[in-house]
């Protein structure tokens, strides 16, 4: 039977993605789960695997071509299998405007400011064919290109930045500008430049932190494609899975003591701080392992319990929220869930997470801790089937023995999809984590 | 119909006009006198002419090597002869521009009627109306004076009067320590004058930074200048050909002094003449049109530029407006921007400056850090004898803006122009410092100021802890 090979989904946020690198051609033999070609987006760089074992007889989406996600990529069939006709036919080529960069007929003069690219480079220098080729037509050193992809290869997109010399922020952008650029920790690629040449004046960077910073009245606002993504998987949430959503008041103090005991002691054999969120995590996670079914997804009249248990964290960047996740935060330790999530969250802001970050998750943790926020409610993050709210941490009073006490508390909001987990369930499952939280040296006890 | 009529044919008017054709508008540009306006023929121009004339003579008097035998003096009729020449070179050369472009030009007073309607008066008496799409009003402006001041263009003058006069009166009076009076005193002081300057404010040329203020002052005051400040003009009498001013200084009595001439200097007012600027619903600000930073009036198609949209009365102020004007009517949205309008004053030395003052810079709340470079570190300074020379900068200390530029000395006028190109392209102060000066030039003393606000100057003492 004939396998069809898509162009994979790349997170959430990523809605197109450029095959740059084809590692088989037509005909090989591929196994299953075998590298078979490399994928570029505007976030992630991926290698994909072969989701069957035969042989790749059909490429359809050629390398160098921006398609969206889950455009079918190639057909693999199996040994003395035919390759049905529907896909004979289909090809996704070049289109013509781009035709420059693999037409191999016509070829640029090299430049005269850089007469060493005349000679195609080859050796060592690790570039995808695609990038090589479109190097050598406009004359480009690859030498000079610094590669993004896997294992530092040059990939298309390297190129291209190399091609524009509008990236180079000395020779188009006023120092003002720069500095307030720095200043205001504003990119300033992709502002558009008012001045003499399209120069990057003050005032381009001002509108930029001002549209960044506020829907000023009265304005209009193209939707990133980040935002259109969010916008289209959170009404899908809301309308297909119908939420129900729980409330309880933890008491924090046990968690922030035993955080506190332990935290030296900690930072010395470790050189890492756990954060209360590192143990909320992890409590979440063994929590799950109670209740597998808040680990679930709906796949057509079945539910599937993944068999994973990695938890989101919601990320707030500038143009949208991100969910990257932690793997196996039930098995793993806490160090590694410390060294996980530092390094997510900031690889989340700079843009550099991987598909399978962005897609594993099977549970997610929103935090507003940081904000005078009691309690609040989420949408699921689909396929998800749970989502947790986290409000402030608070003084309140409590009657303990008779005695009016303050006492640290903090409201957990639980949301779930009912189409598979009844109230009951829900209701449990958030207590059960009340009691582990409130119980932080049993929880954490690894008998 | 006409894409585009302006009334006026000065630096803002015939900018403007030739920016048109160039965008390939029909352009009609309408002038009552002569092309060029006030700053050709009675402003800027002349008095530069005059201006170079005298300084030739007071290097001469200043000079430590040439030898004196005999007076040396100025001939004003020749003056007055080579300004004129200078005035028509410059006017015939704007009036073959403009034709070069196929503009037209309608001799005569404009007469703007309404939206897209104009009236043209010629100096015949004819009259035609003329429809155009957009109009800019570039009418410029004329001398204010005082009402109880009776200007016969003999004893009592204005710089109209003035330019156009061959005799050197003995003792002068100029009312008015602007830009105007001080570069007339400087004139007429080397010509032989005995000048005083009556100024209503506490000190001269009063939007500068105080230390050009001071510094200016003292360097006028020093070639025998006298300035009376906080001073009101109450009367100016005319008996047996003397005038007679009267003033007060504060609360104290009122004093009389005497001259054979009195220069009026005390501002200029917009021309509105042939602008029902009521009957129109034209918005004004003051006595000014009232304009926005594309030099729009309320009135759609209706622009306004130079001064009689007031800000600073400048040629090139005019000119940069003009040019903003015709960008809007042709759709590229442009602003003016009035801070980066270089001011330049010719006395006994230049003042050249952009920008805020130190005092302006603080009042706004900028952060402010000054860099100061003396024409006395100056080889080249000193080898053209001037050491009292001040290149000063205003700078934002944490982004490294350049607030405003100050420069008192030998070619400020022209250092002043680095400053203005670095504020544009909206350098920091840094980068003043950066580029690389021939030497030895005046340039480098705006690099060394640069420098010493960077805090590595090399021509300068090391500064105390």
């Amino acid at each position: 039977m004939a396998t069809e090979v898509v162009l994979p989904m790349l997170g959430i946020t990523i809605e197109r993605g450029t095959i740059v690198e084809w590692l088989k051609n037509e005909g090989d033999l591929v196994e299953k789960g075998e590298i078979i070609f490399i994928v570029e987006t505007e976030k992630v760089t991926t290698e994909v695997e072969s989701p069957a074992a035969g042989i790749l007889a059909k490429i359809i989406v050629l390398a160098g071509i921006e398609v969206p996600v889950l455009t079918l990529a190639a057909v693999i069939i199996e040994p003395g299998e035919e390759l049905p006709a529907e896909y004979t036919t289909q090809a996704i080529e070049v289109p013509p405007d781009k035709a420059a960069v693999t037409a191999p007929g016509e070829q640029m003069p090299a430049s005269e400011t850089s007469p060493q690219t005349s000679a195609a480079p080859t050796g060592s220098i690790k570039a995808v064919p695609a990038a090589r080729k479109l190097a050598h037509d406009k004359g480009i050193d690859l030498k000079t290109v610094s590669g993004t992809g896997p294992g530092g290869i040059i990939v298309i997109h390297d190129v291209e930045a190399a091609l524009k010399p509008g990236i180079e922020p000395a020779a188009k952008v006023s120092t003002l500008a720069r500095k307030l650029a720095e200043k205001d920790e504003i990119s300033l690629e992709g502002i558009e430049g008012t001045g003499i040449r399209g120069r990057v004046m003050q005032e381009d960077v001002k509108r930029a932190i001002d549209e960044k910073a506020s829907y000023g009245l009265g304005k209009v606002i193209q939707m990133s494609s980040m935002r259109k993504v969010i916008a289209r998987r959170m009404s899908e949430s809301a309308v297909n899975a119908p939420h129900i959503y729980f409330f309880t008041d933890v008491w924090m103090e046990p968690m922030l003591d035993f955080r506190q005991d332990i935290l030296s002691d900690f930072e010395k054999k470790y050189g890492l701080r756990p954060s209360v969120n590192d143990f909320l995590i992890k409590a979440v996670a063994l929590n799950i392992i109670d209740f597998p079914i808040l680990n679930a997804v709906i796949k057509e009249d079945e539910i599937h319990i993944l068999p994973e248990v990695n938890i989101c964290l919601a990320v707030a960047l500038p143009e949208g929220l991100i969910v990257p996740s932690i793997a196996n935060a039930d098995k793993v330790g806490l160090v590694e869930i410390i060294q996980q999530r530092g390094d997510i969250v900031q690889r989340a802001k700079s843009g550099k997470l991987s598909m399978d970050e962005l897609e594993r998750g099977t549970f997610t943790i929103s935090s507003l801790t940081q904000y005078d926020i009691t309690h609040f409610t989420a949408i699921l993050n689909p396929p998800q089937s749970g989502i947790l709210t986290v409000g402030k941490t608070r003084d309140e009073l409590a009657m303990v023995d008779g005695e009016v006490e303050v006492k640290k508390m903090c409201t957990f909001g639980l949301s779930v999809d009912h189409r598979i987990i009844d109230g009951a369930v829900a209701a449990d499952f958030l207590q059960n984590l009340k009691w582990k939280l409130e119980r932080p040296s049993f929880t954490f006890l690894k008998v | 119909m006409y894409d585009l009529a302006i009334i006026g044919g000065g630096p803002g008017g015939y900018v403007a006009a030739i920016r048109g054709a160039q965008h390939g508008l029909k352009v009609l540009l309408v002038e009552k006198e002569s092309l060029g306006g006030t700053c050709l023929n009675r402003g800027c121009v002349p008095t530069k002419s005059f201006i170079h004339d005298v300084s030739i003579l007071e290097a001469i008097k200043r000079s430590q090597v040439l030898k004196k035998e005999g007076t040396i003096s100025v001939d004003t009729t020749k003056m007055l002869d080579r300004k004129r020449r200078v005035v028509q070179t410059a006017v015939a050369g704007v009036e073959k521009i403009l034709k070069s472009h196929g503009i037209e030009i309608a001799q005569g007073r404009g007469e703007f009627l309404a939206q897209k309607q104009l009236k043209i008066i010629g100096h015949n008496g004819a009259s035609r109306d003329v429809d155009a799409k957009n109009v800019i009003l570039a009418t410029g402006s004329q001398p204010v004076i005082p009402p109880f001041i009776d200007v016969n263009g003999n004893i009592i003058q204005t710089t109209d009067h003035a330019l156009d006069c061959e005799e050197i009166p003995k003792k002068l009076v100029i009312i008015g320590g602007g830009v105007i009076g001080l570069e007339m005193a400087t004139i007429y002081r080397i010509l032989g004058s005995e000048v005083t300057v009556l100024e209503m404010l506490s000190d001269i040329i009063a939007n500068e930074d105080s230390e050009i203020r001071r510094a200016m002052r003292i360097t006028m005051e020093q070639k025998g200048i006298t300035f009376t400040l906080d001073t009101t003009v109450k009367e100016v009498l005319i008996s047996e050909g003397k005038a007679r001013i009267k003033y007060a200084k504060g609360e104290a009595q009122e004093k009389q002094i005497e001259a054979d001439r009195v220069l009026v200097a005390t501002g200029r007012k917009p021309v509105l003449d042939g602008i029902d600027y009521n009957g129109l619903g034209l918005s004004m600000n003051g006595p000014f049109i009232k304009v926005n930073a594309h030099c729009e009036t309320n009135l759609s198609c209706v622009y306004a530029i130079g001064d009689v949209a007031g800000g600073m009365m400048l040629a090139h102020k005019a000119s940069a407006e003009g040019d903003t004007a015709v960008a809007n009517i042709v759709g590229e949205r442009k602003s003016f921007n009035a801070g980066l309008v270089p001011r330049c004053i010719w006395g006994f030395t230049e003042v050249g400056s952009v920008g805020m003052s130190e005092e302006e810079a603080r009042a706004a709340g900028c952060e402010v850090k000054i860099g100061r470079f003396p024409y006395m570190n100056s080889a080249a300074a000193q080898t053209m004898e001037d050491i009292n020379g001040l290149v000063k900068i205003v700078g934002d200390s944490k982004s490294g803006e350049i607030l405003g530029v100050h420069i008192i000395g030998t070619n400020a006028t022209d250092l002043i122009g680095e400053a203005v190109t670095a504020m544009t392209m909206e350098c920091a102060v840094e980068d003043l410092a950066e580029a690389i000066k021939p030497h030895p030039t005046l340039s480098e003393t705006v690099m060394e100021a640069a420098m010493d606000w960077s805090g590595r100057a090399i021509h300068s003492l090391k500064k105390k802890e």
